[in-house]
């Protein structure tokens, strides 16, 4: 078997290229999925029933689907009811927005829960408001548990891009597999993009590490 | 936007159907199974093993939290055979790439049991006279354990969301049955929204399941 690793110095702007959009939709779906978490967790904390049941329904439907199969859905189900055609990246985001949504959800409620009740009835007894008490007593504490969290989320959205890969998002996975198909040197190209992925992904695993032991709880 | 639905073609492929999720059950199966095996291998191995063992066990897990389950799947499947010269039918190699990359959580979620039971134990049982394997296995396991069961119950369900992947390299599962009909029947509507029912039903009842088992196993671990 002779290795031509010249194939993938060859194709280098292009995977650069890709891993620039896998990143892209990475950030982007985050940034859509922080509101997202943060509108899903009041809704489900809310005293308003239907609000409550709306929030987990939702959340427990995309939590036990795969995600495979949401970006499927999305991809054949969206352009139809809508009557709007999406781009490949638009539908891919919508998929792991929806996704990342339901489990950011728990991570905001999960950290909101964990501050004890006798802490915002202890500052309403002092005489603060609701808002106050939310904003000076359980916010601060609880992003330090809901840092880390968010952190693993962020590390396995980052992988989970690769998904998209399936309907022809040019992220790295689907540059990397369509220069495989192209050229046929399939031993280097997948080489290479494992080898990109790791490279990306191995520091965002230690950092996740290290936001569990500076901000972790223990009891 | 009104839509006429029409499950007549999902309801003639039934059998076709059914046999995906067959496979999906059983490869979800097994790849817990194997997992479980070498994932409780490695974390035993990181936290009792020789010390030279450690940090190649700690790379390979750190690798497998950094490294796409789908890019495993695919490198395993197409480069690997390249490499060893043994090509794997898509159904085993499906499993064996699952299973690499689950089993770096299962090693993870052993170790973190392991460590949740106090050192103070395993001193106190030492200073007892029992012989270091007495103390891990009368001691520290049968805490440990009862602390990993509800994260195992979510390798379960991870696992079976993350054999959908395998529709990738071709494993006929449930997923990739649904896309082959999507295909054929024209009716990629009725298709998708029957395999999110489906998947929804196998999921929710072991997600619940893990949930309860969370609160209910939570207290008693506690030493």
């Amino acid at each position: 078997m002779t290795l031509d690793w010249a194939i993938v110095w060859e194709n280098a702007g292009a995977l650069a290229r890709g891993a620039e959009i896998t990143v892209l939709l990475a950030v982007a779906t985050m940034l859509l999925a922080i509101p997202g978490g943060v509108l899903l967790a009041l809704m489900r904390l809310s005293p308003v029933r239907p609000l409550a049941l709306a929030s987990a329904g939702f959340t427990e439907f995309f939590r036990n689907l795969p995600l495979l199969l949401v970006i499927y859905a999305a991809y054949y189900i969206l352009p139809l009811t809508t009557g709007i055609s999406f781009s490949p990246f638009a539908t891919a985001l919508v998929a792991l927005a929806l996704n990342v949504s339901a489990y950011n959800g728990e991570t905001f409620r999960a950290g909101i829960q964990s501050i004890r009740k006798g802490q915002s009835e202890a500052a309403l007894a002092l005489g603060m408001s609701r808002a106050q008490v939310m904003r000076e007593v359980v916010l601060p504490q609880a992003a330090r548990r809901i840092a880390p969290v968010l952190a693993s989320t962020w590390v396995s959205l980052f992988k989970d891009t690769s998904l998209v890969s399936v309907i022809a998002v040019g992220e790295l996975a689907y540059t990397a597999m369509r220069i495989r198909s192209q050229s046929f040197r399939v031993l280097e190209m997948l080489t290479a993009m494992a080898a990109i992925y790791w490279a990306l992904g191995y520091p965002q695993a230690k950092l996740t590490d290290w936001l569990y032991r500076r901000f972790g709880v223990r009891e | 936007m009104e839509i006429d639905l029409d499950f007549g073609p999902l309801i003639a492929s039934w059998r076709f159907l059914l046999g995906g999720l067959g496979l999906t059950l059983a490869l979800s199966a097994l790849t817990v199974l194997c997992s479980l095996v070498l994932g409780g291998a490695v974390g035993l191995a990181r936290c009792y093993g020789p010390r030279w063992l450690r940090w190649p066990l700690v790379f390979y897990i750190d690798s497998m939290r950094a490294i796409p389950v789908l890019v495993v799947l695919v490198w395993g499947y197409f480069a690997l055979p390249l490499v060893s010269g043994v090509t794997l039918p898509p159904f085993w190699a499906a499993l064996a790439a699952l299973s690499v990359h689950i089993a770096a959580y299962v090693a993870e979620i052993v170790r973190a049991g392991i460590e949740s039971v106090r050192p103070g134990q395993t001193r106190a049982a030492l200073a007892l006279g029992m012989s270091r394997a007495e103390a891990v296995c009368q001691v520290v396991l049968p805490q440990a354990l009862v602390r990993m069961l509800p994260a195992f119950g979510s390798i379960l369900s991870i696992t079976i969301k993350d054999t959908a992947i395998a529709s990738v390299i071709a494993v006929p599962e449930y997923l990739n049955c649904s896309q082959t009909l999507a295909g054929q029947s024209f009716r990629p509507i009725e298709v998708w929204f029957v395999a999110m029912a489906v998947y929804f039903v196998i999921l929710f009842p072991v997600t619940r399941a893990v949930d309860i088992a969370y609160a209910r196993l939570a207290s008693l671990g506690r030493s």
